[in-house]
């Protein structure tokens, strides 16, 4: 087993490299880099009211040949492609993710500070989400087709629906707009800091309800049937039938026998919701202005801010990977057939 | 002879999606104390059936029992509340089933599953005492090094290791009637013969009852005092496995034992067969259910479904069986 979890680390790191080269390839493919937006801004600031002339060439007037080179140097693209991106890599070996072009701050600065937040909802909305949907299934497993287990099917499917940012648009004007009971967005007041610290954890729900609601109610659908579906099957099984031809009541071998026979397929999707929750929704962050990776990392990217948008791919691949690996762990702490290849079996 | 369980006018069936439909048509059969009693029949008669209404494990809630009684000890298991079937599964009844690949829970240690069986009906037994049973009950189903057995999981075991472990738990507390479905269909033939042999040892050593259920004629030979037969939800037959061998009564016996390949037959001759195919559930024919593949049936046999009578030591449901002299 431990030579196993040793060999899917070491699997990490030419994952990680596929991945990143890919992405750091296509970073140099895609037109409008750094430089077109140097050129640009320099551009912008000669002629301001200039009329639509081809830009190529007014931009080259606006830079020299000399400044251009100099970007290029500062930006590595004077070298070819694949010799800057082991220059980049051994810089991220160093815990160094270069400067952003947008900000002018080093990257790790910039995630560092939408960490906390990030780990907060992607934490929360984790917990919440199997604190709800394997008691929801379980519940509906046992009561299948009454009225309680369709309702809630309604609503859970209802929640699915819609899409996450227009339950957040409703929540914010109804809740926050209309009625004022929630705030209009944020991660914290701005007199944080001079709140005791129950009041610090009070103004962080009081701001985090909205989106949190937003964040779960597409998340619902999923996880609740497959527990509810799991647990049927197994209900049915031959060892549930086992267990009560022993004298053991019902109810009895749902919790001692089916159940951890169907928390399985829970634990193999471990992995990949904790990164995908972390990094976040785009909309849901910027309709509530907060500011956590899916915001920051959508406009590096409208931005072409490629230093950032590599700085959060290098966390986000490391988060998916060792993910997976946890989902494994668990997998291997509830099912005892799983032993990963080690003496055959 | 006071019987341990009598089951009479058994009828269940299921609710499926276009509608009710029954499965026993009125079983009726018995079974003294430290008897076995075979029950054979094609797949699909209604054999499993009739065992899981014994122990009430019918699958719910698509499952039910619509008439008859199962006298077990003077009570009747069909009207028994729920909470006293406890008491009854497990520790008077027992259980084995066709399957010991699915049988056991394949996420806890063996060991843990046949501890759970006896702390169930036993629950202030310490942890130590119930854990030595368990090792002695694997070690009397022969199982080699049975304390490094007790630790390991299902899939660990062969099917032959796991059917022994079935019978373990089974047999912890000492049930006064086990019910063996199919116990050894999945499993190779030398094994087969060990469970059997095992099954009867046990049988001799605690004189417990046992409720057999097999296709398989010959094993009925080797292990039965008495055989039920059945063919489509209905008992047709029921006597000893001397009579029912020497001299089969019913159209469909005799068409079974015919049926069973013969060391003495011509080489390479066909196998007979009964003509014909069983009625389907939804659809099944007034009077009696054999006689569109009986060779004796009769105008009569269309309009009356024959009961179950006592004749000369045995039960027999025909209204023309086959007469005494093997032909
Ligand atoms: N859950 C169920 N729902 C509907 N019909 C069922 C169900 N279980 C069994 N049946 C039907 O009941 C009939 C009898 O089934 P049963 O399992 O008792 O047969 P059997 O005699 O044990 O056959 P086999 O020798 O193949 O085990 C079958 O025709 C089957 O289609
Ligand atoms: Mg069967």
């Amino acid at each position: 087993m431990t030579s196993y979890f040793i060999r899917r680390l070491l699997l990490v790191i030419p994952t990680f490299l596929g991945i990143t080269l890919l992405v750091f390839a296509v970073t140099r493919v895609v037109p409008g880099g750094p430089i077109e937006r140097a050129m640009n801004e320099a551009l912008l600031a000669q002629t301001d009211s200039a009329q639509m002339i081809d830009m190529n060439s007014v931009a080259g007037a606006a830079l020299s040949e000399d400044q251009l080179a100099e970007l290029r140097a500062y930006y590595g693209f004077d070298k070819p492609w694949h010799e800057s991106y082991v220059i980049w890599l051994g810089r991220v070996m160093q815990l160094d993710l270069g400067m952003s072009t947008r900000y002018t701050e080093p990257v790790w600065d910039i995630i560092k500070n939408r960490f906390p937040i990030s780990i907060f909802y992607g934490i929360t909305t984790l917990i919440l989400t199997y604190a709800v949907c394997i008691p929801l299934g379980i519940a509906k497993a046992l009561r299948h087709n009454s009225v309680f287990d369709n309702a809630t099917s309604a609503v859970v499917f209802f929640g699915y629906a819609l899409p996450g940012y227009v339950v957040a648009i409703a929540l914010l004007t109804a809740l926050a707009s209309a009625w004022e009971w929630f705030p209009l967005g944020g991660f914290v007041s701005d007199n944080f800091d001079q709140l005791s610290t129950l009041d610090q954890a009070i103004d962080i729900l009081y701001h985090a309800t909205l989106p949190l609601i937003a964040y779960l109610a597409g998340s619902f659908a999923v996880m609740t049937f497959m527990v509810k579906n799991s647990l049927m099957d197994n209900l049915s099984s031959d060892y549930v039938r086992t267990a009560i031809a022993k004298g053991m009541p019902f109810k009895r071998a749902v919790f001692r026998h089916a159940l951890r026979n169907s928390l399985i397929p829970v634990a193999t999707s471990f992995g990949q919701l904790i990164s995908v929750i972390i990094s976040g929704s785009f909309l849901i962050e910027k309709i509530f202005n907060i500011d956590g990776f899916g915001l920051l990392g959508f406009e590096s990217l409208v931005e072409r801010d490629y230093p950032v948008v590599m700085g959060i791919l290098v966390i986000s691949s490391l988060l998916f990977l060792v993910g997976n690996i946890l989902s494994d762990i668990c997998v291997a702490i509830v099912d005892p057939r799983v032993k990963f290849g080690e003496n055959g079996s | 002879m006071a019987a341990l369980l009598e089951v009479r006018g058994l009828r269940a069936g299921f609710d499926t999606d276009t509608g009710y439909i029954e499965v026993l048509d009125g079983v009726s059969f018995e079974l003294a104390a430290g008897e076995t009693l075979g029950l054979v029949g094609e797949s699909g008669c209604g054999k499993s059936v009739s065992a899981l209404s014994v122990m009430n494990l019918l699958p719910q809630p698509a499952g039910k029992i619509t008439a008859g009684s199962i006298g077990f000890q003077n009570r009747d298991l069909v009207t028994l509340p729920k909470e006293e079937f406890h008491d009854v599964r497990g520790n008077r009844i027992s259980m084995i089933f066709q399957e010991p690949m699915t049988a056991l829970n394949p996420v806890h240690r063996v060991g843990n599953q046949i501890i759970e069986a006896v702390k169930l009906h036993e629950p202030n037994l310490s942890s130590a005492i119930a854990r030595r049973r368990a090792l002695e009950m694997l070690e009397r189903v022969g199982i080699p090094a049975p304390d490094q057995r007790l630790k390991e999981y299902p899939h660990q075991l062969s099917g032959g290791m796991r059917q022994r472990v079935m019978i373990a738990m089974a047999l912890t507390m000492q049930p006064d009637l086990l019910i063996a479905d199919e116990p050894t269909t999945a499993l190779d033939v030398t094994i087969q013969a060990q469970i059997l042999d095992l099954l009867r040892e046990m049988q001799r050593e605690s004189g417990m009852a046992i409720l057999f259920i097999t296709h398989d004629l010959g094993v009925i030979a080797e292990l039965c005092d008495r055989v039920t037969v059945m063919y489509a939800g209905c008992v047709v037959e029921q006597a000893t496995v001397t009579q029912l061998f020497s001299t089969p009564r019913h159209p469909y016996t005799q068409g079974l034992l015919r049926s069973i390949p013969r060391l003495d037959a011509t080489p390479k001759q066909p196998l007979t067969t009964i003509p014909g195919t069983v009625p389907a559930l939804i659809d099944m024919p007034a009077g009696c259910r054999f006689r569109n593949r009986c060779l004796n049936a009769e105008d009569d046999c269309e309009l009356r479904s024959p009961d179950l009578i006592h004749a000369a030591g045995r039960q027999i449901a025909c209204h023309h069986p086959v007469a005494e002299v093997m032909p």
